[in-house]
């Protein structure tokens, strides 16, 4: 859809009083996406003075994420005409009703009960799988949203091209955390700040007017940017640590974050696990 | 399902664009949408009585459109104009109370019936807000038309307002208890449109069958 390029960005003309003029967080000329995954074109470097929805008029970086978030409208429009705004929700939302979906039917009994017996996980149930999903959608849809600051940047990028997912190290190389799962708040959004912090360790040299560089041959919104197809057991409910998910065989998915086999398991490298529950 | 015309109120308009209006409702694929919704737009900056249901008739075409070829161009068009106005709309004000008026009821009317997903559109939030904060303020108080114009607003979306937003809905009741308490000059037509709008929020957002009694029954000679 090349309605989702557009040509320019204006600041937002949320307040009455003006525009809530934060200056560009550290990182906005990283900044690649609407928040929805839709690719921009431009980037208007002298704008990020003027504003930019990700710093807090308090100073603190963009990563820190507290329980009470900003309203609504702050968040959400990275586009700033009205048009693009609502489609943008209007995507968005429907990205994690088709997540909820895939997640309800390949979450289901059978796909579980295979999976379980390559994983090994003694704490796989399926029952409790079932108390362990967040559904709240409009969890999901905040949640989702930090997942796409997250990943609508240029580190991001450069991350999952370096690093393909086989080669990926629990602890070391950061993986999105699971929106799916039950957190607290604070958990949630610590897990969203640490997961953040770490991409940063690739990000782009910095140069005057960095380079923004557009995927071009990635037009319109891949599923897999969006959408974290979680497909892995719970482990512990609220754990302060990326959890460390269990590994499926998906290689169709870009960025199965939360695949990494574990590190118990890796040295064996057969689907059949030594010890099952 | 096909309203009558009568339902869109789009008699007070020529018969070509009546039936242009009409053609967008059933085929939107074969009309200018872009067209359509300035149309739209257009008179319902002139029509009160256009502004306070043309709601209806975005929402319709916004569906068929999305039916017919999964588009969203006349929804589009139509939030642009309405931003567009909005950066205006101080100067519409000043211009033409009556313009402004109409705007602010068409917007309302417009984030009323344009759901996305069956929810309020979020970026009309903030703007709603701040018509409604304009029509507050002590100025705008002292005209008839705009405090009118401001409660019959909150009857008709000041529940779904302060359900996407209540720190912005209590900073506008306070403005209100303020103007009612304090604005000089208020006529008492305006007094009782702002008593009335307190006690309707205070409730709930529904009158007491007392309060209504009050407010809307006939007095007994």
């Amino acid at each position: 859809m090349s309605d989702w390029k557009r040509e320019n960005r204006h600041e937002a003309d949320d307040r009455e009083h003006g525009n809530r003029s934060h200056s560009a967080s550290r990182w906005s000329h990283c900044r690649k996406r609407g928040v929805d995954g839709s690719l921009r074109t431009k980037r208007d470097t002298e704008n990020s003075e003027k504003g930019h929805n990700n710093y807090k008029p308090d100073n603190r970086h963009d990563s820190f994420t507290t329980p009470e978030g900003a309203g609504p409208v702050s968040r959400c429009g990275r586009q700033t005409d009205w048009g693009s705004q609502v489609e943008e929700e209007e995507q968005l939302r429907k990205n994690v009703h088709r997540d909820m979906q895939r997640r309800r039917i390949l979450g289901g009994d059978a796909t579980q009960r295979e999976r379980r017996a390559s994983s090994g996980s003694s704490e796989s149930c399926d029952s409790r799988e079932g108390d362990n999903i967040e559904t709240d959608e409009e969890v999901l849809l905040r949640r989702q949203k930090q997942i796409n600051y997250g990943k609508n940047t240029l580190a991001y990028d450069r991350y999952i091209k370096e690093v393909p997912k086989h080669m990926r190290q629990p602890g070391v190389h950061p993986k999105t955390p699971n929106k799916f799962r039950k957190y607290s708040r604070r958990s949630w959004d610590q897990q969203i700040k640490l997961w953040k912090v770490k991409l940063h360790a690739w990000d782009p040299p910095a140069e005057e007017g960095g380079p923004e560089k557009t995927l071009e041959d990635r037009d319109e919104l891949g599923l897999d940017d969006v959408m974290d197809i979680e497909l892995d057991f719970p482990s512990l409910p609220n754990t302060q640590n990326v959890p460390v998910l269990l590994s499926t065989n998906n290689p169709s998915l870009e960025d199965d974050d939360c695949m990494g086999t574990p590190v118990k398991l890796q040295k064996t490298e057969t689907p059949a696990a030594p010890d099952m529950s | 399902m096909e309203n009558s015309s009568d339902d869109y109120r789009i008699q007070a308009l020529d018969q070509d664009t009546q039936t242009l209006l009409k053609t967008a409702l059933k085929d939107p694929s074969s009309v200018n949408l872009e067209k359509v919704s300035n149309i739209i737009m257009d008179q319902s900056l002139k029509d009160q009585v256009f502004s306070k249901e043309a709601g209806r008739i975005c929402y319709t075409i916004v569906q068929a459109e999305a039916k017919q070829s999964n588009g969203s161009a006349f929804r589009r068009n139509l939030l642009n104009r309405l931003q567009q106005e909005f950066k205006d709309r101080e100067e519409t004000r000043e211009r033409s109370l009556q313009e402004w008026v109409c705007y602010v009821t068409f917007i309302c009317n417009v984030f009323d019936y344009l759901k996305v997903n069956n929810m309020p559109m979020v970026a009309l939030v903030h703007p709603v807000f701040d018509c409604l904060m304009r029509l507050a303020q002590p100025d705008a108080l002292m005209n008839e038309e705009e405090v009118d114009c401001l409660v019959l607003q909150l009857h008709r979306i000041g529940e779904q307002l302060e359900k996407m937003n209540v720190q912005r809905m209590d900073e506008l009741f306070f403005l209100l208890r303020d103007g009612f308490l304090l604005q000089e000059g208020l006529t008492s037509m305006a007094r009782l449109l702002l008593l009335e709008i307190l006690e309707f929020r205070a409730g709930g957002w529904l009158l007491s069958g007392t309060a209504h009694k009050y407010y809307y029954s006939e007095i007994a000679d």
